[in-house]
């Protein structure tokens, strides 16, 4: 069964992947929620999708380490939303983290021989 | 537009979320979820479409599941492969929710903590005055090579045996296996000069004893070996004690003279405050000084002899090197020697053989409180798992693991333990303080017991051991329980049928058996004590004072002198309103050995060396037998005109004159002090008196009693005084009449003779008074044990017994019903207990007087008194099962 050994392979992947992809998305700057589901999909060109129910919990429990902070925001003409921003404690997981999976990656390419050209 | 907030807050309801934080995640979710919709619809979607596809992101189950996460306090994710810190997580856990638990139950948890403590404390006082007395080691120098010699003298009798002067000094000069060898002689020195005269205890010792011991003075020097000779001993050493009392301390005392027994000696030294030797009476030392006529001697048996082994030489090599020389001494000297060998003995040994069996069973004794205290608690916590059934089964079903489940309740029991422990503690101090009064004083190093780091150390092993002994049962039972079966039976209780109730039962019934064992044990000794309490020593107790007037110094050197002292104090005291009579004596009966001379009978063959037979002596004034209370047979008393020129007498007991006259009149015969030179030699029985108890344990002995005037022997120092008023109104004026004859004269030891008849008894009554405490906490453990048991079962059987009597049972036949379910355990653990106790008394019968170790009325006593006590604790809640009204117990559920 090809196709469900990919599916399983895709969610731990996806979940393994997750706090790293949200903690670089506002590395730079505030974004708010659906701002952040819509660049992950939109630059894994579809391959990555978080939908609300996984994603904001994520987002929450991101918060409660002190990784990320929200705030509401308003701006002229629009309604407020909550926007994100990386705290120093979350640049040094972010830092840590980005290390590792390059590791990983790599580790992982070395093994099945995708190699970079 | 949907109302998306709606849509949001129907899925998160029920999460408990803070209404604030709600109302955000709420709005947030909202947004998204618009967002989608009207991207939806510029895609191209449809109103009904574009909802469906923004509700989908919402993925309900997920959705709760997630943020109900997303909300737990953050925790540092264990790293993978060390389970520490899960363990200490885990039992932090633990620990708390075991606090917890305590606090929901406070009676179970004071029950519980109270029996501990009880059992964990008595242990605690116990081992401390074990460790001070048993395990201590002595205040000296590598006290493990301190070791004791005596003269073995089995054949007569005597296995250790106090040598002669003669003996020590070949065995000194002899041996290659001793660094040095000392003897010590016990002596008594009267202080005069300074304040009122005193008497001390004190010993006369070999100058190399304070070098053996390891030991320096606290100002100024120990002996030399030259001031061991006759000529130069009169230099003392003095203890701490008498340094600071009776000298104030005095930094300047080293050099200054002191009168003891009327000569003047020096004063080279002060031992320190910690140093005792032999005991803590002991309040000088002086050297011993052989004059050449007491070196040879050969038959004055009365030294003790202390020796360190060379390193490396075993305590089996000495003794074989003694007994070597031993060996050459009998064939040296048959005369004196012969049947006499040598016996080595650790100093240790030595000090605490007398009472080690008596702490060795309390020890042993206090071990088994506190396993029926443990029987108690696990049976306590038993009842409680079984209540805790449900608990149990809702964790197993969320996935606790039985180690898990195990550790949770090991924890449970250790804190408990734990609790008990430091209770104990405390009821360890108090009770040491009042054990410190019981415990005689002969006993040495009884003064310094105390909690040390070695009894925490004992306690906390204790304590922990506890909490596994008794939570251990309970918790494996909890383990293995069956889920489903509790499950089934709607969360009633699972332990109180099957292999629960029969573990209950176990340890109830063990609960009975040590508690008979215990109860036995104290049983006995009780009757012992009551025995030895009703012995007839030989003579009246009551209104009875004595005091030691030891005369000593060149103004007593003749016997003369002394006897008219003697006659004179008599007299005076006898004057005395309220005094009925006085007498002295060599020694009061009850107190010591007392003396002994070997004799020779008229007209029998001298018996081969070391045969000769040996009789208590008593040198006494005439009237010491009114006086005492000592009633008379036949012949006549001694009287004032048996004097040093008339012929020899002496008043015999009962029991000399049955052994060697059997069948004869043994008034008119003769006997002597040795060989017969001339015909005044003789000494003629003239009277017969009833026996007189030396020692209260031991039977009387033969015993002979002479006048003061005429035989000096030994030099009286005992006052007998018969009043008749409270004899100890009395001391204060008799002590004035000593003074009247003799300003200089010491006076000590006043004591009514039911005081020395307590004493003579204070071992045994301290055995038996602890024994007898441990034994009454372990049976009332028991009843509440089988009590508790008892109500337990009535409890889990209320609605049994309803329908019992709801079809018309009689309340005799409920209640046989408890009851007998009760009996039964009590019964078969009185059985065990019978046979254990029947192995395990024997270990008493050197404690024991009068009564065997298996003393058939103590055993049957005790188990009757059991079987009332369990019938008791049975009956009362048996009784509350047929109070039951039927309706009610078959509502209970």
């Amino acid at each position: 069964m090809p196709y469900k050994t990919s599916r399983v392979l895709d969610r731990e992947l996806k979940k393994g992947s997750a706090e790293l992809l949200i903690l670089s998305l506002v590395e730079d700057q505030p974004r708010h929620g659906y701002d952040i589901g819509n660049l992950i999909e939109r630059r894994s060109k579809g391959t990555l999708k978080f939908n609300v129910a996984s994603l904001y919990p994520l987002l929450y429990r991101l918060e409660r380490r002190g990784w990320i902070q929200g705030r509401w925001v308003e701006k002229a003409g629009q309604r407020r939303r909550r926007y994100y921003r990386l705290t120093a404690e979350g640049k040094k997981v972010l830092a840590a983290q980005r290390n590792s999976w390059r590791e990983f990656v790599e580790a992982i390419n070395r093994i099945t021989g995708i190699e970079h050209a | 537009m949907p109302d998306w907030k709606k849509e949001v807050r129907k899925r998160l309801s029920g999460l408990n979320l803070a209404p604030a934080q709600e109302a955000e995640i709420v709005e947030e979710l909202a947004q998204h979820l618009e967002d989608i919709y009207e991207r939806s619809l510029k895609t191209g979607a449809t109103e009904p479409g574009a909802r469906r596809i923004a509700l989908l992101e919402l993925d309900d189950d997920r959705l709760r599941n997630e943020i109900q996460r997303s909300q737990k306090p953050f925790r540092e994710q264990p790293v993978p492969g060390s389970g520490r810190s899960n363990l200490l997580a885990d039992l932090l856990h633990d620990l708390r929710y075991a606090a917890r638990t305590q606090l929901k139950n406070p009676a179970f948890t004071i029950v519980a903590v109270i029996a501990l403590a009880l059992g964990i404390g008595a242990n605690t006082a116990i081992f401390s005055v074990v460790n001070t007395v048993l395990l201590r080691p002595l205040p000296y120098k590598d006290p493990d090579r301190l070791v004791m010699v005596w003269e073995d003298a089995t054949k007569a009798g005597f296995p250790r045996d106090v040598p002669t002067n003669a003996n020590f000094i070949d065995w000194r000069d002899q041996n290659q296996v001793f660094e040095g060898m000392a003897a010590i002689s016990f002596d008594n020195f009267n202080l005069t000069g300074a304040g009122d005269p005193e008497r001390l205890d004190g010993r006369r010792v070999s100058a190399s004893l304070f070098q053996l011991l390891g030991v320096d003075p606290q100002i100024g020097r120990v002996f030399t070996a030259a001031e061991d000779q006759p000529g130069s001993e009169r230099v003392v050493l003095l203890s701490y004690g008498i340094w600071q009392r009776r000298f104030g301390g005095d930094p300047g005392i080293v050099g200054k003279p002191l009168s003891l027994n009327g000569a003047s000696y020096t004063v080279v030294g002060v031992m320190p405050a910690r140093f005792q030797f032999p005991t803590s009476y002991d309040q000088v030392w002086v050297p011993i000084a052989f004059t050449p006529q007491q070196a040879a001697d050969r038959t004055t048996h009365y030294l003790k002899v202390l020796a360190r082994l060379k390193p490396g030489v075993t305590l089996s090599q000495a003794q074989t090197e003694m007994s070597t020389i031993a060996t050459r001494l009998q064939q040296q000297y048959p005369k004196s020697n012969t049947d006499v060998g040598a016996a080595v003995t650790l100093l240790q040994e030595d000090r605490v053989s007398d009472i080690r069996p008596a702490l060795l069973i309390l020890l042993g004794a206090v071990a088994m409180v506190l396993l029926i205290a443990c029987a108690n608690v696990a049976n306590l916590l038993l009842a409680r798992a079984a209540v805790r059934q449900k608990e149990i089964a809702v964790r197993v079903a969320l996935g606790a693991r039985r180690q898990r489940l195990i550790r949770q309740f090991l924890t449970e029991s250790l804190m408990l333990s734990a609790m008990g422990g430091i209770v104990g503690l405390a009821i360890a101090y108090g009770g040491l303080i009042l054990l410190k009064s019981f415990i005689p004083e002969n006993i040495s190093q009884a003064r310094e017991i105390s909690i040390d780091f070695k009894v925490l150390g004992f306690t906390l092993l204790v304590s922990v051991a506890t909490g596994v002994i008794f939570g251990l049962a309970p918790a494996i039972q909890a383990a293995r329980f069956n889920q489903s079966e509790t499950l089934k039976e709607g969360g009633r209780d699972t332990a109180s049928g099957g292999s629960g109730k029969r573990l209950r039962s176990l340890l109830v019934t063990a609960e009975v058996a040590i508690s008979l064992v215990l109860l036995i044990g104290a049983g006995l000794l009780i009757n012992s004590f009551l025995r030895l309490r009703n012995v007839d020593p030989g003579f009246r107790i009551d209104n009875l004072l004595t005091m030691k007037i030891v005369l000593s110094g060149p103004k007593y050197r003749e016997a003369d002198r002394r006897s008219a002292f003697y006659k004179d104090l008599v007299q005076r005291v006898e004057a005395l309103a309220g005094v009925r009579s006085a007498a002295v004596t060599t020694s009061i009966p009850l107190y010591s050995d007392g003396n002994s001379i070997t004799m020779v009978f008229e007209g029998r063959p001298e018996p081969p060396p070391g045969q000769e037979p040996i009789i208590e002596t008593r040198i006494i004034s005439p009237e010491y037998f009114d006086t005492m209370g000592i009633p008379f047979l036949k012949g006549r008393q001694l009287t004032e005109q048996d004097t040093r020129t008339s012929p020899k007498v002496v008043v015999i007991s009962e029991a000399m004159a049955r052994r060697y006259w059997p069948n004869e009149d043994a008034v008119g015969k003769r006997i002597a002090f040795g060989k017969v030179e001339k015909p005044e030699d003789w000494i003629q029985v003239i009277g017969v008196v009833k026996d007189v108890r030396q020692r209260l344990i031991k039977d009387p002995k033969p015993q002979m009693y002479f006048s003061h005037q005429q035989t000096d022997f030994f030099a009286p120092e005992d006052l007998v005084v018969k009043t008749d008023v409270d004899p100890t109104s009395m001391a204060a004026t008799v002590r004035n009449a000593v003074w009247q004859i003799d300003k200089d004269q010491p006076v000590s030891d006043i004591r009514t003779m039911e005081e020395v008849f307590a004493d003579s008894i204070a071992r045994q009554r301290f055995s038996m008074l602890l024994l007898a405490i441990f034994a009454s906490v372990a049976l009332v453990l028991a009843a509440v044990g089988i009590y508790g048991v008892m109500s337990y079962s009535v409890a889990q059987r209320t609605h049994e017994i309803g329908i019992r009597m709801a079809l018309g049972a009689q309340t005799g036949a409920v209640l046989k019903l408890a009851v007998s379910y009760g009996m039964k355990l009590v019964i078969i653990g009185i059985i065990v207990g019978l046979v254990a106790a029947f192995v395990l008394t024997r270990v008493m019968s050197t404690l024991l007087f009068g009564v065997t170790a298996t003393d058939p009325a103590t055993f049957t006593l005790i188990s009757l008194l059991f079987v009332i006590v369990a019938a008791i604790a049975s009956y009362i809640p048996a009784r509350r099962a047929t109070k039951v009204n039927p309706i009610v117990a078959l509502r209970y559920e």
